[in-house]
């Protein structure tokens, strides 16, 4: 299905120019920013700069005050169920019916995508099968823990196979292993080469998983490269991820 | 010092703007105040016009006595059921208990505040009817009437205290999901009870009903304490003293027993976790974007908490028009005014269903995100709506076919325009149906319940005016 979907093979993954976004007071200003096929790009910044926002943009939920957005060369704003039809967008907050089990949950969800019945339904399986949902398929979700919804949802993201994930704290609520878990999954679609952007408070997460890693600052990147890269830019000689990011955001 | 916070005073307070805040005249729209009002103004009116007749024409003191315990024991039917959903709301659905239990402020002190308030919010609507015709009657010197105040607000105390044991009895035996639905089964006995009791003069033969009635009537000695209330409320000193005092220490029993189970946080939100509940069927995968919002919506509709209570509430009017179908009711209208029933009761169905749907779309994003048009979920939701309207209203409308196939063409009009007007105006403006979870924002209002009776009422008139030979001949 990724195959037929990707009308441009070769198109930048994502690819944002001058967005801006306010609320009263600026939130994204003049975001440029662009991701490659299979790559996992960690979006960091402190509370408040804008990371939501952007990806609500990215996902076609809210319309920028300026600027372009392209998914593999679809234009979001000219396109948006075009666009829509080849990502995923998972935010902090699960987005689940509690009366509908897993199973409903993901027919509904690949209803919506459009995915083949029988396709959908193997798929469905493999993914409860894999994040340790299968013997809860047929329950409803409304006693599901945190984590189990969490696990629930990145399931429906995965199951019409999009191009470009948008994952929003995906880890939150999730235990060690299912995080663990978790990672090996994406980290798969990303090596299958969907591209994934995710905007996360654990930089152990974003230090280990991504390949490149941007900082927000008032809207705009701030800085933007890999690890080496980053220490770099902050004068460091070593030290984590979260050393350098303190560095560069309270400088 | 009990103002101040965290004293009794100031808990209440919150508990009462809590529960104002989740309230029907709250929840809706801001200009629904002004018709409220006017229906208040002409309500008062009307107790007015009660209250001069009764002074002219005075009741005998035994049917008042009788009419009086009649009242006390429907509003203790209709208190109490209401009483068991409340109380699972501020026990369990509201969430925000063991939020305050994990606050400095004493268990007792919480227990005594959430049952105090389900008295007052089951009180409120009862005290703002009867107050009108007490209020009138005190008008013209009666002035015994306004016993009606502490009386009523007694009885929601006895009320509430007995709903809290029950409930928290059944949250410990059985969990909140069957605790909820035994409220509604209750719920529902009531209001089908007062509906066949209503309808008592058309099945049972009037000398045994006016017998029946000379058998429940006290007697020279007042009747005893089967009458108490019924005399406190009558405004007889020494019985409203002893009806106040015997609610009060009823209240205060129950508030006894509960606390230590309350303290031990055993009937907070925390100790009834919902277990994993098994869903209906496994789900049907399509490549449909519409079939999968049109069966998610009917999903949500089927499991929507008191469903069956609510849509057998509403087609009591089906009784009536299958009574007249039958021909076990005659009315001047004839077999026509099924018609404009039925179209009634389709308008009604469809402002629930509709609302259901508008309510129980807890994440709209998710619909956002994917690749389908902004219109499409609202098609989905007005077809899964009308689609269970016509499912209920499928055997009348056969019974119509069967006995005046002559009034299907104008009630297939009625019900198309009705299901039409009240699906589309319930997308926009949906009743108020569920209380808001601890954090949530309720949807619904008023104005959509007052509308969409208007829309029903207009279409059911229309119906009538089409269809019925003389649809003036009932005036004369």
């Amino acid at each position: 299905m990724r195959g037929e979907l990707n009308s441009a093979p070769e198109a930048m993954a994502l690819e944002v120019r001058g967005l801006s976004k306010s609320f009263g007071r600026k939130v994204v200003e003049g975001l440029d920013l662009t991701i490659h096929p299979g790559e996992f790009y960690a979006l960091l910044g402190p509370n408040g700069v804008g990371k939501t926002t952007t990806l609500r943009m990215i996902a076609g939920l809210m319309r920028p005050d300026a600027g372009s957005i392209k998914v593999f060369g679809r234009d979001v704003l000219a396109d948006p169920l075009g666009a829509k039809a080849i990502m995923a967008w998972l935010p902090d907050e699960p987005l689940l019916y509690d009366r509908l089990s897993p199973l409903e949950y993901l027919a509904f969800i690949a209803g919506l995508w459009r995915v083949d019945s029988t396709l959908a339904k193997t798929r469905a399986e493999e993914l409860l099968e894999t994040l340790g949902l299968w013997p809860y398929r047929n329950e409803r979700c409304e006693g599901f823990s945190r984590g189990m919804k969490q696990k629930t949802v990145l399931a429906g993201a995965l199951i019409h196979d999009p191009q470009l994930l948008l994952l929003d704290e995906p880890f939150t609520g999730l235990d060690a292993a299912s995080a663990k878990l978790v990672k090996t999954i994406l980290s798969r679609h990303a090596d299958a080469g969907a591209a994934i952007i995710l905007t996360t408070h654990i930089l152990e997460v974003a230090e280990r998983l991504a390949t490149r890693i941007g900082i927000l600052s008032g809207g705009a990147l701030l800085a933007e490269g890999d690890l080496p890269a980053l220490r770099a830019l902050a004068g460091l000689t070593g030290g984590t991820l979260e050393d350098v990011f303190l560095h560069l955001t309270t400088a | 010092m009990m103002l101040s916070p965290p004293g009794f005073l100031w808990l209440l307070r919150h508990e009462l703007r809590v529960l104002w805040r989740g309230s029907i005249l709250v929840r809706t729209h801001k200009y629904v105040l002004l018709p409220a009002l006017v229906v208040g103004v002409l309500f008062q009116g009307v107790a007015l016009a009660l209250g001069a007749l009764m002074v002219k024409h005075p009741i005998p003191a035994e049917e008042m006595l009788l009419a009086a315990n009649i009242n006390l024991v429907f509003l203790f039917a209709l208190m109490f059921s209401r009483a068991m959903t409340s109380s699972i709301d501020v026990i369990y659905g509201r969430g925000d208990a063991d939020f305050l239990l994990a606050s400095p402020i004493p268990p007792g002190r919480v227990l005594a505040v959430r049952m105090l308030g389900v008295a007052f919010s089951i009180a409120a609507p009862w005290l703002l009817l009867g107050g009108v015709l007490a209020n009138a009657l005190a008008a013209f010197g009666q002035y015994w009437a306004l016993s009606i105040y502490p009386m009523l607000v007694a009885e929601a105390l006895l009320v509430a205290a007995l709903a809290f044991a029950l409930v928290v009895l059944l949250l410990g035996r059985i969990g909140p999901q069957a605790a909820r639905r035994v409220g509604h089964t209750l719920a529902l006995a009531v209001g089908v009870g007062i509906f066949v009791l209503g309808q008592a003069p058309h099945f049972v033969v009037p000398q045994r009903l006016a017998a029946f009635w000379a058998a429940m009537l006290p007697g020279p000695n007042g009747g005893g304490l089967a009458f108490l209330f019924a005399r406190g409320l009558l405004g007889q000193g020494a019985a409203l003293a002893a009806s106040l005092a015997f609610c009060l220490v009823g209240f205060a029993v129950v508030w006894v027993f509960l606390a230590v189970p309350f303290a031990r946080g055993t009937i907070t939100a925390a100790a009834f976790r919902p277990a994993g509940r098994a869903a209906a069927q496994g789900a049907t995968f399509r490549k449909s974007a519409f079939a999968a919002l049109f069966a998610k919506d009917l999903r949500l509709l089927a499991r929507f908490p008191g469903v069956v209570t609510q849509v057998v509430y509403r087609s009591l009017t089906l009784v009536p028009v299958l009574m007249i179908l039958s021909g076990k009711f005659h009315t001047v209208g004839g077999l026509v005014v099924a018609a404009p029933l039925l179209v009634f009761l389709a308008g009604q169905l469809a402002l629930f269903f509709i609302s259901v749907l508008a309510g129980s779309e807890s994440v709209p994003m998710l619909i956002a995100s994917a690749p389908v048009p902004a219109a499409l979920p609202r098609r989905a939701s007005i077809a899964a709506s009308g689609y269970a309207a016509l499912i209920i209203l499928a055997l009348p409308l056969l019974a119509v076919f069967a006995r005046v196939p002559e009034l299907l063409p104008p009630l297939l009009l009625g019900l198309s325009g009705v299901l039409l007007c009240n699906l589309c105006l319930g997308l926009r403006f949906p009743i108020p149906l569920m209380r808001a979870a601890f954090g949530k924002s309720q949807t619904g209002t008023l104005l959509g319940l007052i509308l969409g009776i208007a829309v029903s009422t207009a279409w059911a008139l229309a119906i009538w005016l089409l269809a019925a030979p003389q649809p003036w001949a009932w005036l004369g």
